[in-house]
């Protein structure tokens, strides 16, 4: 791994919302094609490290440096998957709007969508598995689906960094297995996956790495090397429980 | 024809031409705050105006109302940009105290002035009849600019409205959009202040665009419809206000009945929106029922 471009740096870097410290103390690398996977429990502050390497939340001290810049300024390679059931459902767009907002840093404000940006949307929508479902209004969709849509106007940016907040929270399996796909693919093309999530399984399965959070870094690297018991019991507290020796379910997220 | 023919008196020319453009305005804009949820901050916008109203009759009688507004609209436009970016949760509480602070200071002012009675009831709701040459291009050059302004920023706009931190981290600064937003939603209130007053403007931002939205899932037809109804209302609301003086002798506010008119369209639009919900649902029904059918005789 270590011969691919490193594209993001986190050096003892600490967040804050205003005077609040949020995170402290962070340290980490994650290269081209890589995925990391932030677990924490609720409140650890895996959100505010997304928009700390979106530059929506200042780092007070240390360093981030996404792509080789500040987050700021990487934004434009940069693309944000929210969480779906944070969106309105009532919202009168239709799934293929929503895509097409992944594209409209490239249209500009005036323009008109040319046939290309079309064809990424359209793209975009076949790669989660959703392409019949372009004309439907979003809120018609499922949470899952929901949550593959943004997914697809992610994709339709052409982003060399992915960042996903919670995207499995219930999310339904034929979803979720959409939802690894493209994520799987998209490392393929050489773009980093930052994604949080509380779920071990989902990190083992689809993340090279692993970075457990909770309000301090427990331990950042390989996923194997990383998700052990004791790590995983100092990051939730009396919340982790062992089962028979090198498993660990944790009680309260 | 009743629809017609009273408004080949000029004045009553010059109120249509007036009421048509502010309810296609309204109804655009409309569109915004509704998907903005930002009824209230358009509520506290129709308050605030309020005193600017008031100062720039005293300063320049009625002539000076629409620079007033003007002023009074922008610098809460302002103010409220920066309070409802701080933060959320009081947020409501502090919007009420700037509405009603603003409003008492206006009541005041207008309490001093003599024949304060009549000047408080055309500042509040209007009085479209004695519409000018001047404030029906004042209108149209409003109209023109926020839609053309709407129109230029429609993809950030949309963007924002929809999600807010996706937006901010595609790089729209909100901050200047939300003023952008304001702004216009206090151009449409400093527009309306003559013909329907501060008071009842704010029906005429709801109401025409929740009845298009209760019409259509999509924003092409929405925007378009929301304007289009607000428009009708105007029309039909002066022809009510009309004839009501005219045939029976009743003397109704135009702007009243322009709401009036606006609410009745409401209710239509929902009664149809029911019964197209209704039809589909029966369809499907049918389809269900012929289906189950086909299996008992094949069986």
């Amino acid at each position: 791994m270590s011969e691919r471009a490193p594209t993001l740096v986190i050096d003892r870097a600490s967040v804050a919302y205003g005077d609040v410290p949020v995170l402290e103390e962070l340290d980490g690398v994650v290269h081209e094609g890589e995925a990391v996977a932030l677990i924490g429990p609720n409140g650890a502050g895996k959100s505010t490290l997304i928009k700390a390497l979106l530059g929506l939340v200042p780092v007070v001290r240390g360093r981030i440096e996404v792509l080789g810049t500040t987050p700021a300024q990487a934004r434009r390679d940069v693309a944000y998957v929210p969480q779906a059931d944070t969106l309105d459902p009532d919202f009168p767009v239709s799934v293929e709007q929503v895509v097409m907002m992944g594209r409209y840093r490239r249209i500009g404000w005036l323009r008109r969508p040319s046939a290309a940006d079309r064809a990424e949307v359209a793209g975009a929508l076949e790669r989660v598995g959703l392409a019949a479902r372009a004309r439907d209004r979003f809120g018609t969709l499922s949470g899952g689906q929901r949550q593959r849509v943004l997914l697809a106007r992610a994709i339709a940016a052409g982003p060399r960094m992915l960042l996903l907040d919670e995207p499995f929270n219930g999310v339904d399996a034929v979803s979720q297995h959409a939802l690894l796909e493209a994520i799987g693919s998209l490392k393929e093309q050489g773009a980093s996956v930052v994604v949080s999530t509380h779920d071990l399984a989902i990190a083992h399965l689809a993340c090279d790495e692993v970075c457990l959070l909770n309000r301090h870094q427990f331990g950042f690297g390989p996923t194997g090397d990383v998700l052990t018991p004791e790590r995983l019991r100092a990051t939730y507290g009396g919340h982790a429980l062992e089962l028979r020796g090198d498993r660990v379910i944790v009680t309260q997220t | 024809m009743i629809f017609f023919e009273p408004f080949q008196l000029p004045f009553m020319a010059r109120a249509l031409a007036e009421l048509v453009v502010l309810g296609a305005l309204a109804g655009t804009v409309g569109v915004l705050v509704l998907l903005r949820r930002l009824a209230f901050v358009s509520d506290t916008l129709t308050h605030t105006v309020f005193p600017g109203v008031v100062i720039g009759h005293i300063m320049a009688g009625d002539g000076g109302v629409f620079w007033g507004a003007l002023a009074a609209g922008v610098v809460t436009a302002v103010l409220l940009t920066l309070l409802t970016a701080r933060r959320r949760v009081s947020e409501d509480a502090a919007l009420a105290v700037l509405l009603t602070t603003l409003f008492a200071v206006g009541v005041v002012l207008v309490s001093r002035q003599t024949g304060f009675t009549s000047d408080l009831t055309a500042f509040l709701f209007g009085r479209v009849l004695t519409v000018t040459e001047e404030q029906l291009v004042q209108t149209a050059v409003v109209t023109v600019l926020v839609v053309a302004l709407l129109a230029a920023l429609r993809r950030p706009l949309l963007l924002r409205a929809f999600d807010p931190v996706g937006a901010r981290a595609a790089g729209v600064r909100v901050g200047l959009l939300d003023l952008v937003v304001n702004v216009a939603v206090a151009l449409v209130v400093v527009a309306a202040v003559k013909a329907v007053g501060t008071i009842l403007v704010i029906a005429l931002l709801i109401v025409p665009a929740a009845a298009a939205r209760a019409l259509s899932d999509r924003l092409v037809v929405i925007v378009p419809l929301a304007a289009l109804l607000g428009a009708a209302a105007g029309w039909l609301g002066l022809v009510a206000s009309y004839e009501a003086s005219i045939g029976y002798g009743l003397r109704l506010a135009s702007g009243a009945t322009v709401v009036l008119v606006l609410v009745g369209l409401y209710g239509l639009a929902h009664a149809a929106a029911f019964a197209r919900r209704r039809a589909k649902l029966d369809q499907a029904r049918r389809r269900v029922t012929s289906e189950e059918l086909d299996v008992l005789e094949a069986a």
